[in-house]
C-alpha cells in the first residue's frame, strides 16, 4: 500500500503491490510479518477503546463520542437477537459477534492511515500492514468463526448425530436424499474458504486500487487517492458487517431447524417422513433494519 | 519471429480471465439494484431490505474477486 504522505515519489518503476506480506523480524523460529505486527497494535487499541467505554456507559445515555460504540454494540446486538427464534439463545452468541464485528472494522479503518505502506520501512519491507488485508489472517478469523458455529450448531442440537442428521432432508437411505446431504456438508466446508477469501480479496483488491493511484498521480498522490481511499472506509464497513452477518445466518439455520425439528418429531422419530426442505426463511430478513 | 513464440500467451490468459470474470459480477449486482428499486418504488416500506440487498452483492462480487485470485494461481 503505498499511500504515504511521507514519501510521495515512492515507486520508481510502478506501483509497489505486496500480496503476501513479509517478516519484519522473528521471534525464535517464527517470523513475525508487518501484518501480525500491526494485528497487535490495533487490538491493543481495541482493547483499550472498549474497556475504557464498558467503564463510562450508563443506563441512560449521554451525549459524547461514547455513542459511536452504543451504535455499533446496539446495531450487531440486535441482529444476533433477532436471528433466533429463540431469544436467549441468540443472547449467549452476542458478545463474540460483537467483537468479531469491531475486530474487522478497526483493523480495516486502521489500514488505511499513511503509516501503513512505503512510507515506514524496515529494511526493505513496509512495517505495517493492515491486518485484514492478509489471507493467513482472514483465514484464521474464518476457521475461529466457523469452530463457534459448529460447537453451537452440536450443542443445540443436542449430539452430532441429530446435528448430521439435520443434512439430510428425509431419510438417508434414500439415495437421492444422501447426496444432497453429502452436498450440503460440503457447502458447510466452502463456507470458510468464501468467508476467508472475501473479507481478505476485497481488502487486497482496495490496496492496490489505491497504490495504483496513487502511482498514476506521481505528485498529487494524496489527491488522486483520496476518493478511493474514502471508498475503502466504506468497503472495510461493508465487508465487516457480511462477515459478521453471513456468521449469524450460518449459525441461525442450524440452530432454528434443530429447534423446528425438535418440535415436530417430539414424539416420534420418524425417519421416512417426506419434510419439506427449510430454507432460511423470514427469521433472517427480519433481522435487518433500515 | 514465429507468432507464437512473440506473444507471452500466460499474460493473455491472465487478462483475459479477469476482463471475462468481472462481466458476470457486474451484471448480478446490476440485477441485484434494479430488483431493489424497482420493489422500493412498488412499496416503500421495503426500503428496510437495504441490507439484506447489499449482503447478495457481497456474495455475488465474491466470484468476481475470485476470478482475479486466479491470476495469482496460473503460473
Amino acid at each position: 500500500m503505498i499511500f504515504s504522505l511521507f514519501n510521495q515519489m515512492a515507486a520508481e518503476s510502478g506501483p509497489s503491490i505486496h500480496v503476501a506480506p513479509d517478516a519484519v523480524f522473528r521471534i525464535g523460529d517464527i517470523g513475525i510479518t508487518n501484518s501480525i505486527l500491526y494485528g497487535w497494535i490495533v487490538s491493543a487499541v481495541i482493547i483499550a477503546l472498549l474497556i475504557w467505554a464498558a467503564r463510562r456507559i450508563t443506563v441512560k445515555p449521554r451525549r459524547g463520542p461514547l455513542q459511536l460504540v452504543e451504535v455499533g454494540v446496539d446495531f450487531i446486538s440486535n441482529l444476533v437477537v433477532n436471528a433466533f427464534e429463540d431469544k436467549k439463545v441468540g443472547r449467549k452468541y452476542v458478545p463474540y459477534f460483537v467483537t468479531l464485528f469491531f475486530f474487522i472494522l478497526l483493523n480495516t479503518w486502521f489500514g488505511l492511515l499513511p503509516v501503513v505502506g512505503e512510507g515506514f520501512k524496515s529494511g526493505e519491507t513496509p512495517l505495517f500492514r493492515p491486518f485484514t488485508g492478509d489471507l493467513n489472517s482472514t483465514f484464521a478469523m474464518a476457521i475461529i468463526t466457523m469452530i463457534v458455529v459448529y460447537v453451537a450448531s452440536v450443542k443445540e442440537s443436542g449430539g452430532i448425530r441429530k446435528y448430521i442428521r439435520h443434512f439430510f432432508v428425509g431419510s438417508p437411505k434414500n439415495p437421492l436424499y444422501f447426496v444432497i446431504g453429502l452436498l450440503e456438508m460440503f457447502t458447510d466446508l466452502t463456507r470458510v474458504i468464501s468467508l476467508a477469501l472475501r473479507l481478505f480479496l476485497n481488502v487486497a483488491i482496495g490496496e492496490m486500487v489505491i497504490a495504483v493511484f496513487a502511482y498514476l498521480g506521481s505528485f498529487a498522490a494524496p489527491v488522486t487517492a483520496l476518493p478511493f481511499m474514502l471508498i475503502e472506509f466504506g468497503v472495510g464497513a461493508l465487508q465487516s458487517y457480511i462477515f459478521v452477518i453471513l456468521g449469524i445466518m450460518y449459525l441461525a439455520i442450524a440452530v432454528n431447524h434443530s429447534q423446528a425439528h425438535d418440535a415436530e418429531h417430539a414424539d416420534h422419530e420418524d425417519l421416512t417422513e417426506d419434510a419439506r426442505p427449510e430454507t432460511i426463511g423470514a427469521s433472517s430478513a427480519q433481522s435487518t433494519r433500515g | 519471429m514465429n507468432f507464437a513464440e512473440a506473444i507471452d500467451l500466460t499474460i493473455v490468459g491472465k487478462g483475459l480471465m479477469v476482463g471475462l470474470g468481472f462481466i458476470g459480477p457486474a451484471i448480478g449486482i446490476g440485477l441485484i439494484g434494479g430488483s431493489y428499486l424497482k420493489a422500493v418504488g412498488r412499496n416503500p416500506e421495503a426500503a428496510k431490505f437495504f441490507g439484506q440487498a447489499l449482503v447478495f452483492v457481497a456474495i455475488v462480487e465474491l466470484f468476481g474477486l475470485l476470478a482475479f485470485a486466479s491470476t495469482f494461481i496460473v503460473k
